[in-house]
């Protein structure tokens, strides 16, 4: 009786992990995750606060991102909790201790998939979020918490303290459960955060649309650094509608005519059939044949911090 | 004097109420209502049952349960958002914290008359979340009637659920005399 309960049970998650888009051949090993352990990160930053940044950003792991320009922090599809959907353990430990992450002017939600929402981290941080966006109709996934949560349409911005935030196009996918694709058609998005004069994309997960780009563009012609996500890339033929490959992921910071490129959503949860270590190769080829300038592309290990723009003297570094 | 006071004061207070309707008229919704309806899918989904085994005095037999939400009010969603729902329910509006009239047929396999096979349950659940919001564990409290074999008993339930609810364990026991018994339940729900 027990072994046919957890034959169910099993059947039932695959079956979940399966309506959510998953192939079969990607939601086993998926599943097998949740025997593991995560890597450990050695040497955690404990204070990523940075006086000698205007801007900077500290991969934490999948598309979680702990971003700093000047006095402002911004957090992208934070996930510290260690699986995801309960169908999906991460491979690496989170790159920062949650206890560690101070307060964040402004937490970024692209979509609402389990391993970009995360209701878990939501209340491991929820004392430490100023204000939550999520992309239009998203809010009904987000459940009361005491910080303001608000959605932000496409090519709405929010304001606050000179912090502006834009919502941008991205092609992806807006449910959560699977069942839930037949309404939740438009909760996916991109964002731009502009600050002092610094501005940022934050791409999500997202396909190459070329339409989208060439806006993003045209009303964002100089952006300092772009979040883009290079996984997963196989299977192809079911990917390719949601998710951009390395090569595209390069093609779109070179049509943003972005400054630096730091590649996310790799190497933290298994999702695709990609071997491991294959979204960093291709990424270097890709990086090779579009003839990136020498320093644009910036490859953070999880837990590592890089400042891309130092602060001058004292008075251009605003704090 | 004082009366063009007075109606100097009525003309602002109005001329401020104009003003203020009129930027919330132009403000952005603050959200958008998520579209939430039946589909093909999820109709057919709701046709799968929930195993169950029913213990009372004469022995115990399995069973299969369905499960109808007429109404659910959440008083875990955002509180941006329309707390009613009717029929479907996202996971974790349910699951985040909710109270929910249910309505549940239960089908059992004893030997014995229609009115011994098909026993008829409604009542009131409440969810409360216990980690993630309720998506990855949450518990429940319901009281029911129930009518099977041309007699009315009252019940109360107690469960648990992971997976965003889509699995559960539940206890109903009924001590109405006659109908007195435990039943187990493996829930299977989606939305």
């Amino acid at each position: 009786m027990a072994a046919r309960a957890l034959r169910r049970l099993a059947s039932l998650a695959l079956l979940a992990a399966t309506s959510c888009g998953f192939p079969a051949s990607i939601a086993l090993p998926t599943l097998k995750t949740l025997l593991s352990t995560p890597a450990k990160v050695p040497n955690k930053i404990t204070s990523p606060v940075r006086a000698d940044a205007r801007l900077a950003a500290l991969w934490v792991g999948h598309a979680t991102v702990l971003l700093q320009i000047d006095d402002k922090l911004i957090l992208t599809d934070p996930v510290f909790t260690s699986t995801i959907g309960q169908v999906s353990r991460r491979l690496v430990e989170p790159g920062i201790d949650v206890e560690n992450v101070p307060r964040v002017d402004v937490v970024l939600i692209s979509h609402l998939h389990f391993d970009h929402l995360s209701l878990g981290s939501l209340s491991l941080l929820e004392r430490k979020i100023g204000t939550l966006l999520v992309p239009q109709k998203g809010l009904v996934y987000v459940p009361d918490y005491p910080f303001e949560s608000r959605e932000l349409p496409t090519w709405s911005t929010w304001e606050s303290g000179g912090l502006r935030v834009t919502a941008v196009p991205a092609q992806h996918a807006g449910f959560r459960y699977g069942i839930d694709g037949g309404w939740m058609d438009t909760s996916f998005t991109g964002y731009v955060i502009e600050y002092h004069g610094l501005t940022v994309y934050f791409a999500g997960d997202t396909a190459y649309n070329r339409g989208f780009v060439a806006a993003t563009a045209a009303r964002f012609p100089s952006i300092d650094l772009a979040l883009l996500p290079i996984a997963p890339i196989h299977p192809r033929a079911h990917m390719e509608d949601r998710h951009v490959d390395p090569e595209e992921a390069t093609r779109i910071f070179v049509e943003l005519g972005a400054r630096y490129f730091v590649p996310i959503h790799f190497g933290t949860f298994i999702n695709s059939e990609d071997a491991p270590g294959d979204p960093l190769s291709e990424l270097l080829i890709a990086a090779a044949a579009h003839k990136l300038a020498p320093g644009a592309l910036h490859v953070l290990t999880q837990g590592e911090q890089q400042v891309l723009v130092a602060c001058g003297p004292a008075p251009q570094c605003h704090r | 004097m004082a009366a063009l006071r007075t109606t100097l004061a009525i003309a602002a207070f109005s001329i401020g109420i104009a003003a203020s309707s009129a930027s919330l008229a132009a403000a952005p919704p603050e959200a958008t209502p998520p579209g939430i309806h039946p589909t093909l899918l999820w109709t057919a989904l709701q046709l799968v049952p929930s195993p169950e085994w029913m213990g009372d005095g004469a022995g115990s037999h399995a069973g299969m349960r369905w499960q109808v939400t007429p109404l659910l009010y959440s008083f875990g969603i955002n509180r941006k958002l329309s707390p009613w729902r009717s029929l479907i329910a996202e996971p974790v509006v349910r699951h985040a914290g909710s109270v929910e009239l249910f309505l549940s047929p239960e089908y059992l396999s004893n030997s014995g008359t229609f009115a011994e096979h098909w026993l008829f349950r409604g009542g009131l659940r409440s969810y409360f979340p216990l980690v993630s919001k309720g998506e990855y564990l949450s518990t429940s409290l319901g009281a029911s009637l129930l009518h099977f074999d041309h007699r009315l008993g009252a019940a109360a339930s107690a469960g648990i659920y992971v997976l965003y609810g889509f699995v559960g364990a539940e206890v109903t026991y009924c001590p109405t005399p006659g109908l007195r018994g435990a039943t187990a339940t493996l829930s299977l729900r989606v939305f």
